[in-house]
């Protein structure tokens, strides 16, 4: 890894590149088989990537389903809201 | 539990989907209103600040951001929300669609004469309709869960005469969505 800058303000240009997340929060209505079939059809996962997300989702609460651009994780987000899933995007790491 | 399954694969891709009638007609009131929730919403031009089932159907997309959740709520709400009801709309369609069939070879029954031998319907979906039927039973499931306050841990805190009625119907609209899921599911 190299250094490139040391000012302080250039780190905040930085941050603009960082990547943004989609991701899904556990609720207490939609069942388990919904949620990884939605992961499975929508973001085209395997099987076995869906089951994991979703046992992410109803074991921790949550889980990143999606990394990307600001406004392809508001078009999942949306997308995951007409599913009825509980959905939010966020700056990755927060 | 009848013994015969509730969706069965056509070779068309379709999906078969065999309905007690007291079970079509359940369905059909519960879809009725929520279309008419929906369309309500749709006229409400506070949406964008509205919670309680909103809330719910329409989430704040931003955890720590009130500007953009809302911003983004003011641009995907009106869509969602149609889409919604079109769902709704597309189960409406299939249920009456079946009626209609049925109707055919009692033409001269009266209202209210059949409930002793009424028989189970069928109903066919094709791959859309599907899709339009898992939404909407979530749309459905989400609705009677705001209803019966049931809270994050999954426990119903509505106690009045409603309350069992109300549950048994979420309970079965889960097999239902459950049976669904598994069904195109292969």
């Amino acid at each position: 890894m190299t250094q490139t800058t040391e000012h302080t303000e250039l780190r905040e240009d930085v941050s603009l590149d960082r990547p943004w997340v989609t991701l899904v929060w556990d609720d207490p209505v939609n069942l388990m088989s919904y949620v990884s079939y939605v992961f499975r059809s929508y973001f085209g996962v395997s099987p076995k990537q869906a089951e994991r997300l979703m046992l992410q989702v109803h074991n921790n609460g949550r889980a990143v389903v999606a990394t990307g651009n600001r406004e392809s994780m508001e078009r999942h987000v949306e997308a995951m809201h007409g599913y009825g899933l509980m959905a939010t995007l966020a700056k990755a790491d927060e | 539990m009848s013994g015969l399954r509730r969706f069965t694969t056509q070779p068309s891709g379709s999906l078969l989907a065999r309905f007690e009638p007291i079970e079509a007609d359940l369905l059909r009131l519960a879809t009725t209103q929520l279309l008419e929730m929906l369309d309500s919403g749709a006229n409400d031009p506070q949406i964008a600040a509205s919670d309680g089932i909103f809330g719910r159907l329409l989430p704040a997309a931003y955890r720590d951001d009130d500007e953009a959740a809302s911003e983004f709520r003011r641009f995907t709400a009106t869509e969602l929300l149609d889409r919604k009801a079109q769902n709704a709309q597309v189960v409406l369609n299939s249920l009456d669609l079946r009626e209609a069939d049925a109707a055919t070879p009692e033409t001269d029954t009266a209202p209210g004469d059949d409930s002793e031998d009424r028989q189970p319907v069928t109903i066919s979906l094709d791959p859309d309709a599907v899709q339009a039927w898992l939404r909407s039973l979530t749309d459905l499931r989400l609705t009677l869960a705001d209803r019966l306050q049931i809270s994050p841990d999954g426990v119903v805190h509505l106690s009045g005469d409603d309350t069992p009625f109300l549950r048994e119907l979420y309970e079965w609209l889960g097999m239902l969505q459950e049976e669904l899921v598994y069904a195109i599911d292969v």
